[in-house]
Parts: C-alpha cells; sequence; structure tokens
C-alpha cells in the first residue's frame, strides 16, 4: 500500500467515514469536524502505523487531508534516505 | 510583600504533588530543584531516570528528594491504559494506541492528575499552549458547568486604589481569541474560581466594555451583557457585573456617577473579563508595561484538576513561581461545589 493509502486508511478509520471520500482539500476540522483532542488519536495513529513520532508543531500546520499526506510522504522519504 | 511570596508562604502551608513532564528542559530541572528547595512544591519529574540524573549532573542541579517518573518503566502504565480506554469508551480506542498516547510525558503526566497520584501539572517550556490545553481537555476535563479553558493573569499594579489592595486578576489574555457569550461567561466563571482559589479572594467580577449598562448600544455590547446574564444564570452565589466600563468597574466615584445603583461589583471589581483577546493582551501588556505592573501567568483555568502552561521564552525563576500557582490552586479544587481540601 502506498504512503498515500496508508494515510487515508487511519485518517478514514479515526473519523469513520470511507477512504474514498477523503479529498486532498477535506479538512479536518470544518469536514471532519474534528475536535482538537481527536487529533491527538490521530496523531498515536500515524505514528503507530508508521513507526516514528510526529511532533505537535508540525501536526497543527497540517489542516487538510492533502496537506497530511504530502506531509507523511515527506517523513517517510527522509527516514527511507538515513535509513538507506 | 510581593503577591508571589504570599503565594509562596500559602503553597508552603500545604504542600502539593506538582507534575512536570518537560524533564529534558534545563529550565525544568532548576525549577523543580527551586521549588523543592522553597518548599512550595513537590515535583515529580517525568523521564528516564538516568538520563534525567545525567542532566542534572551536568548541570550542577540537587535533585535530592524529588521523584523521578518513568513511563515506560512504571507499574501505573497499565492502569493508566485502562483508565484512558475508559475516558474513551464508545471511541473504539485500541490498547496499543492508548499506550501510546500516555508513553508521551505529557498525557502520562495528566494521567496522574486525573487518577489522583499528582495534585497539578506545569508544562509549556518546550510544548505548545495547544498541546498542553490538549491534554488536559482530554485527559483531565472540565470544571463542573464549564466547556471552555481560559487563562488568567495576576496583575500586581502597585495602585492600592485598585482591586485587592492593587492587585486584579485580568483574563483571558492568552487562549480565546473571539469568545462568544457562553465562553465568556465560562471565562468570568473560571476567573472567579481562580481568584477564590489562588487568592482567598472574595471575587467581583466585571465584565468590561465600551459601554456601562447601557450607554452605548452596539452587538459588541449586546456580546457582553449576554455574557454576564448567562454568567449570573450559571453562577447564582457568585458577584458577577456587566457591561461595565473598566473606570466604572474600578473607580467608586465614577461607578456613582455613571450607575444608579452601582451594587457590589462596579467601583470595586477585583477581576477583569475582557470582551477578546485583542482587549485582554493589550491591557495586560499596557498595564505591564505602562503601568508598571507585575504580571504573573498565563495560568490556564477551567480544568477540573489545575495545570498550567508556561510561556515558551519563561525563566527558571518564573516556572518556580507557576508551581507554587499551581500548588496553592491545587489546595482548594472547585471551591463553589465545596469539595475543596
Amino acid at each position: 500500500m502506498s504512503v498515500e493509502e496508508r494515510v487515508k486508511r487511519i485518517i478514514a478509520d479515526q473519523f469513520r467515514v470511507k477512504p474514498e471520500d477523503l479529498k486532498p482539500e477535506t479538512s479536518f476540522t470544518k469536514d471532519l469536524m474534528a475536535e482538537s483532542i481527536d487529533t491527538v488519536e490521530l496523531l498515536a495513529a500515524l505514528e503507530e502505523e508508521f513507526g516514528f513520532e510526529i511532533p505537535d508543531e508540525d501536526a497543527e500546520k497540517n489542516q487538510t487531508v492533502g496537506q497530511a499526506i504530502e506531509y507523511m510522504k515527506r517523513k517517510v522519504a527522509e527516514k527511507e534516505k538515513k535509513g538507506g | 510583600m510581593q503577591v508571589i511570596e504570599a503565594i509562596k508562604e500559602k503553597a508552603r502551608r500545604e504542600k502539593r504533588r506538582i507534575v512536570l513532564p518537560e524533564s529534558g528542559e534545563e529550565r525544568i530541572l532548576r525549577a523543580a530543584c527551586q521549588a523543592s528547595a522553597e518548599g512550595v512544591a513537590e515535583p515529580i519529574l517525568i523521564g528516564n531516570e538516568r538520563e534525567v540524573g545525567a542532566q542534572a549532573g551536568k548541570l550542577g542541579v540537587s535533585l535530592g528528594g524529588i521523584a523521578i517518573e518513568d513511563p515506560s518503566a512504571s507499574d501505573r502504565l497499565d492502569p493508566y491504559v485502562r483508565e484512558y480506554l475508559k475516558i474513551r469508551s464508545g471511541k473504539e480506542v485500541t490498547e496499543a494506541l492508548a499506550r501510546r498516547i500516555l508513553l508521551k510525558n505529557l498525557y502520562y503526566g495528566a494521567m496522574m492528575v486525573r487518577v489522583g497520584d499528582a495534585d497539578g501539572m506545569v508544562a509549556g517550556a518546550a510544548t505548545l499552549t495547544a498541546s498542553v490545553i490538549k491534554a488536559g481537555h482530554l485527559i483531565i476535563g472540565f470544571q463542573e458547568g464549564i466547556g471552555t479553558p481560559s487563562s488568567f493573569f495576576v496583575m500586581e499594579t502597585g495602585n492600592p486604589e485598585v482591586g485587592e489592595g492593587g492587585v486584579l486578576i485580568y483574563a483571558d489574555a492568552a487562549v480565546n481569541p473571539d469568545p462568544d457569550p457562553e465562553q465568556l461567561a465560562d471565562i468570568a466563571i473560571s476567573s472567579a474560581r481562580s481568584a477564590r482559589a489562588l487568592l482567598g479572594w472574595e471575587p467581583r467580577v466585571a465584565i468590561l466594555s465600551f459601554s456601562t449598562k447601557g450607554s452605548a448600544s452596539h452587538p459588541l455590547v449586546d456580546k457582553v451583557i449576554k455574557a454576564a446574564e448567562i454568567a449570573k444564570a450559571k453562577a447564582p452565589s457568585l458577584l458577577i457585573d456587566g457591561e461595565l466600563q473598566a473606570d466604572a468597574a474600578l473607580k467608586a466615584d465614577v461607578a456613582r456617577k455613571k450607575m444608579k445603583d452601582p451594587g457590589p461589583v462596579a467601583g470595586r471589581a477585583n477581576v477583569l473579563i475582557f470582551p477578546d483577546l485583542n482587549s485582554g493582551n493589550i491591557s495586560y501588556k499596557l498595564t505591564q508595561h505602562v503601568g508598571g505592573a507585575r504580571a504573573y501567568g498565563p495560568i490556564l483555568q477551567g480544568f477540573a484538576k489545575p495545570i498550567s502552561d508556561l510561556s515558551r521564552g519563561a525563566r527558571s525563576e518564573e516556572i518556580a513561581g507557576v508551581i507554587a500557582i499551581v500548588s496553592v490552586l491545587a489546595q482548594s479544587i472547585l471551591p463553589e461545589s465545596g469539595q475543596g481540601k
């Protein structure tokens, strides 16, 4: 599964929506009605899936599904580069 | 005596356990050491004992008598995970997820406070305010009747003509940018409770505006009037009034001139509630820098148990002061409902 698919699946699980309904512009707070405390678990679920920590400072900047996917892609690429 | 000295004196009389999740910060270690030496709290540091010890050694800070709690090695982690799943029942949170969250110092610290293994928490030297608030909201929850966390400053003006011998509480000058009437009412009620718990005052709360009892009409004024009505209905035992201008709130002669019946608040308010973050933040900074007042805060309020944020640049002495403040707040939780110790 691609990073994009994995991120979408986790977001979909957390907010109980279908992955195919998540668009890049889907906003966590406006469209998914995320309360700030829901994002704590979303973050933990992403960390659990990808195996690295996501600082709150970074998380605050990702307001849409598209931004979160791009962020995770970048982080995964950085980790691979470091690891390899 | 400076207000902070009086607060420390009060903190020393009934010491409370204050958890500090940011043991990786030099300032936190120094503040823990100072708070412990001054006897204003029993600090608990969260972190790996060996690492914290090594860093303290490097800094020449003595951690003698200060407890260090390591989430990953603690027997408390399992019961905390169970407690977390209980809080979030109905959300289908997995045990692995709960464990991952509680292995973060901030959430572990909040859980210690929730279950009573600590009495209060101070964090924010290296953590976003939003994160501290999130941990408080998620793990500790709000005080009865409160749905909005906020913050207050203790302002020591040096002018005995105003407030409580020159001391005032200002809120909210740090957290809520544009509170609606319900939120503003929550800020007023939380601030009254904070004033009572921290300073032992009978709070007289003025919700401020550019109008005094209908002297101006504008939607911005309507918001304040509505907030005062809600606050009074929610907490009928508290002395709350609004809308009032700052001079009518603080000066008895102005209150008498502007109002037929000033009542118990106008002219002698000791808690000032600002209609939004613009006015609150600007006022506290002007009082500090133009008026020469000392400002202590922002201290978070509205949570079921006391936690506070720190400003990122806080010095270790300031952090030790916040530890004392949270310690005193922990001496009387929910004073209104009679649950205070």
